[in-house]
């Protein structure tokens, strides 16, 4: 094991499958009142030997990625480092002409002035820990690129940089690096050069996916692919979905006393709302407020029921870009076959970003469909008093996250914030908020990466800073059970990292902190709803 | 003459090479888009939103202000302002050095008008008001850029040097740069600073300009062949990224056009779209399906 402090990049190619650092909780960055307290927290746990033979668990002891498995043979080994070699030359050919020029960019004008490092959630939850600064998995990379590909690498070697000892330990630790990213992009806003070491972080996951064929399987396999194959990366097939539609307008009918309908598949509608089919799995409640609440603003809005077309995810966006084109494209087509005049986003991140932002150059703009999120729309429905509200409902102390896609990535600061602020007389702000936010730790996938131990590094280092934000919020109130705390996710990937959170560290049944969507805190307060909207509230 | 080539050589190599990798970056292929918020163009969304707060936002103008944008890249481009707000310590070093390479490339230019500005031997009480203009800005100029140039280029050296974690990420190749630089400017200091009115420079200059032979000094000919080579070398390493920043804001993080129909966007994703590239993806997940039996 390294000291930290010592680590450096070329250290990634040590070949001991030796495991090269270990966080302890007391390096980890302390958490605030009442997490301060010895005990508090759980410590953090080594790999089981099982894992260590099979897995790469020599980067940190985490397992992210449990499709890349130790080889078995010298050749296997060797077949490893040349693909991952091929597919590193392939990142700069035309068969990557999406990103070539900031790529390019990015990869050959770092300063290593590491002002990235502070911006970094990651890091900073480590206690600044050497391996996790933005620059590092950047660096090993330039070293492998110089060292095979570039004239100066080959003639002058170390001079430049090229002085990396590549081998399956290598490749393998820097593939589980490129997952202790959350592609955040904080760090990009502070470069002074504008470069972007998510985008490198990317490109390594691209390399393993769209080249070697590896990709954590809760991303891939059971999400994209699956996706791909029954029409949700949950699984849930098409009579699926409208078996559940049809419960949850039973339940809510026997819940709120009210005769719900969701519009599916209706031609010529205005808003076709794409939700992250998560919701109807597990946050339920969300797509019924979306449902309560467009129905009594009078919006001309449908689901669709087709393939591809009740679930906005888009895991392709955080490692595979021929993936998120395939799904971008076949959902654009049912907004297109549906005939509607607008796609609208559902709370849920990363689909905001695939399909308005990703997508806006995937698709000719002839015929292509407008991309909205709903939290516009949801501002519109306030300001216009289309629907009545009573703000006293929601009288508790609120906070709003903001996921890193919907306000840094596409600008949407306001809206979701005028709601909040409408609909909830004791609303704070976290510090800091707005484009300047802290990524959930759910972020590019980690939200659903459940392999082995990686929940750990994802709810005690990666969530950790968030926590700090959410307790920071809280901080008068937090102590008291008694008073509801109200943790505002919009986002379906950041709700499953709050889940994550307060389930570790127990916080809702310690303390009532409590979290869900935007939707659900103003149907809550829609004055002809005669039951409170969350069970927390329901007198017991 | 052999030194007038070298100086033409190097400025001509300088100029050619960084328009030549700027053209390369222009010319790559369109990229999808990577918008980072806040966007200083996006008029009316000041607080770091853009036109996506707004509901049906393509049934509305995209106000762009060119204004905010050109602004913010100035505040950039002169003070270095992402550095100033985000590490402090190392902006102080970093500009001192940018500042200083910004004095020099004034007191370059003041020295040539210099050369057709003060005729030489007039006392510097007896020039018109452009002459002392020139002449007083030239000692400004120069003063300011050679100290400050130095002090950076020196201090960020010895900060690489000193620092454990930038130590860890700098190659030799880093160091040379900044010793380049560094030398160049000491060399500099000791062929031109023992004249500060830069008289002796504004001769040389002069001669170099109009291709006139000159016994140029050991000194003289090492600082210039040392200026020549950092002009040379700049272009081709990463030093070069006042090239490279135009692009990471402008066409990048603040490349936030939407491709909506009959736009400028809308016209150049239609010729992406035709591209067929020469390389493919090898994962299975990506093979393209093989009929039955082949």
């Amino acid at each position: 094991m390294i000291n930290s402090k010592d680590l450096c990049p070329k250290d990634l190619g040590r070949r001991s499958d030796e495991q090269l650092i270990k966080l302890e909780l007391d390096q980890l960055m302390p958490l605030l009142a009442p997490y301060d307290k010895p005990g508090m927290e759980s410590q953090l746990t080594d790999p089981k030997p099982a894992w260590k033979e099979k897995y790469c668990t020599t980067l940190d002891g985490y397992v992210g990625v449990g499709t890349l498995v130790r080889p078995k043979t010298k050749e296997e080994e060797d077949e490893f480092v040349r693909k991952f070699l091929v597919g590193l030359e392939k990142i700069f050919s035309d068969a990557n002409n999406g990103v070539l020029q900031p790529l390019m960019l990015t990869y050959d004008y770092c300063a290593k002035c590491d002002t990235c490092s502070s911006a970094c959630h990651v890091y900073e939850a480590t206690g600044d820990n050497e391996m996790y600064r933005p620059i590092f998995r950047s660096e090993v990379l330039r070293k492998i690129m110089k060292k095979y590909f570039t004239t100066s690498g080959k003639l002058l070697g170390s001079f430049v940089g090229a002085d990396i000892d590549v081998n399956w330990e290598t490749i393998a630790r820097l593939g589980e690096l490129s997952y202790r990213c959350n592609l955040c992009r904080r760090c990009a806003q502070t470069c002074p050069l504008g470069l972007d070491n998510s985008l490198l972080a990317k490109e390594i996951r691209k390399i393993f996916s769209q080249e070697m064929g590896i990709a954590p399987t809760p991303i891939h396999a059971k999400g994209t692919l699956n996706q791909l194959k029954t029409g949700s990366s949950t699984g849930l097939t098409k009579a699926a979905f409208l078996d559940t539609l049809e419960f949850l307008e039973e339940d809510t009918e026997e819940r709120f006393g009210i005769k719900l309908k969701f519009p599916v598949d209706k031609k010529g509608a205005d808003i076709l709302l794409i939700h992250n089919a998560g919701e109807f799995i597990a946050w339920p409640e969300n797509p019924v407020a979306f449902a309560i609440l467009m129905n009594a603003a009078g919006l001309n809005w449908t689901l669709s029921s087709e393939i591809l077309g009740y679930d906005s995810v888009n895991y392709g966006l955080w490692y595979d870009d021929p993936m998120a084109k395939k799904l971008a494209v076949g959902q654009m087509q049912v907004a297109k076959d549906l005939g509607v005049n607008r796609m609208v986003m559902g709370e849920c991140g990363h689909a905001h970003k695939a399909a308005a932002v990703v997508a806006d150059r995937m698709n000719l703009a002839d015929g292509k469909i407008p991309v909205e999120s709903c939290f516009p729309m949801f501002w519109d429905i306030v300001k216009n008093k289309r629907v009545k509200f009573d703000p006293s409902k929601n009288n508790f102390p609120v906070t709003l996250h903001d996921p890193c896609n919907v306000v840094r990535q596409m600008g949407i600061v306001q809206p979701q914030r005028n709601v909040v602020k409408a609909l909830c007389p004791q609303f704070r702000e976290m510090a800091p908020h707005g484009t300047e936010n802290y990524c959930c730790g759910g972020g590019s996938g980690f939200a659903i990466m459940n392999d082995a131990n990686f929940p750990e590094f994802r709810t005690q280092i990666a969530s950790r800073v968030k926590f700090n934000q959410i307790l920071g919020a809280f901080k008068d109130e937090i102590a008291d059970p008694s008073i509801v705390k109200y943790i505002c996710a919009p986002c379906s990937n950041c709700k499953g990292a709050m889940r994550g959170i307060l389930e570790h560290y127990d916080a809702t049944e310690k303390f009532n902190l409590q979290y869900s969507g935007l939707v659900e805190l103003m149907v809550n307060a829609m004055v002809d709803l005669k039951v409170p909207f969350f069970e927390f509230l329901e007198e017991k | 003459m052999l030194l007038s080539l070298i100086a033409y050589l190097s400025i001509f190599l300088f100029i050619g090479i960084s328009v030549y990798k700027a053209y390369r970056f222009a010319t790559m292929p369109m990229h999808g888009r990577m918008d980072l918020y806040p966007i200083p163009k996006e008029e009316g969304f000041e607080h770091g939103g853009s036109f996506y707060e707004e509901s049906e936002w393509w049934k509305k103008p995209h106000k762009v202000s060119h204004v905010r944008e050109i602004t913010e890249m100035l505040k950039e481009i002169v003070f270095i302002k992402k550095l100033f707000e985000n590490q402090r310590p190392l902006w102080w070093i970093s500009y001192a050095l940018h500042l200083g390479i910004y004095f020099l490339m004034c007191w370059t230019i003041l020295l040539v008008i210099g050369v057709f500005s003060i005729p030489n031997g007039v006392a510097v009480e007896n020039l018109n008001v452009w002459g002392s203009l020139i002449y007083y800005l030239t000692v400004l100029t120069g003063i300011c850029g050679l100290a400050l140039a130095t002090l950076g280029s020196g201090a960020l050296f010895l900060r690489r040097v000193f620092d454990n974690t930038l130590k860890k990420h700098t190659t030799p190749q880093e160091y040379f740069n900044l010793l380049l630089i560094f030398a160049a400017l000491v060399t500099g200091i000791m062929t031109w600073g023992t004249d500060l009115s830069f008289g002796t420079a504004r001769e040389v200059t002069g001669s170099l300009v109009t291709f006139s032979d000159f016994t140029a000094t050991t000194l003289q000919t090492l600082n210039i062949i040392l200026v020549g080579i950092m002009l040379i070398y700049i272009p081709i390493s990463k030093m070069s990224h006042y090239v490279g920043k135009y692009f990471t804001f402008h066409k990048v993080l603040w490349d936030n056009d939407p491709n909506l129909k009959g736009s400028a966007i809308s016209h150049e994703v239609k010729k992406a779209s035709t591209f067929k590239p020469t390389t493919s993806w090898s994962a299975p997940h990506l093979k393209p399906p093989v009929a039955p039996g082949k």
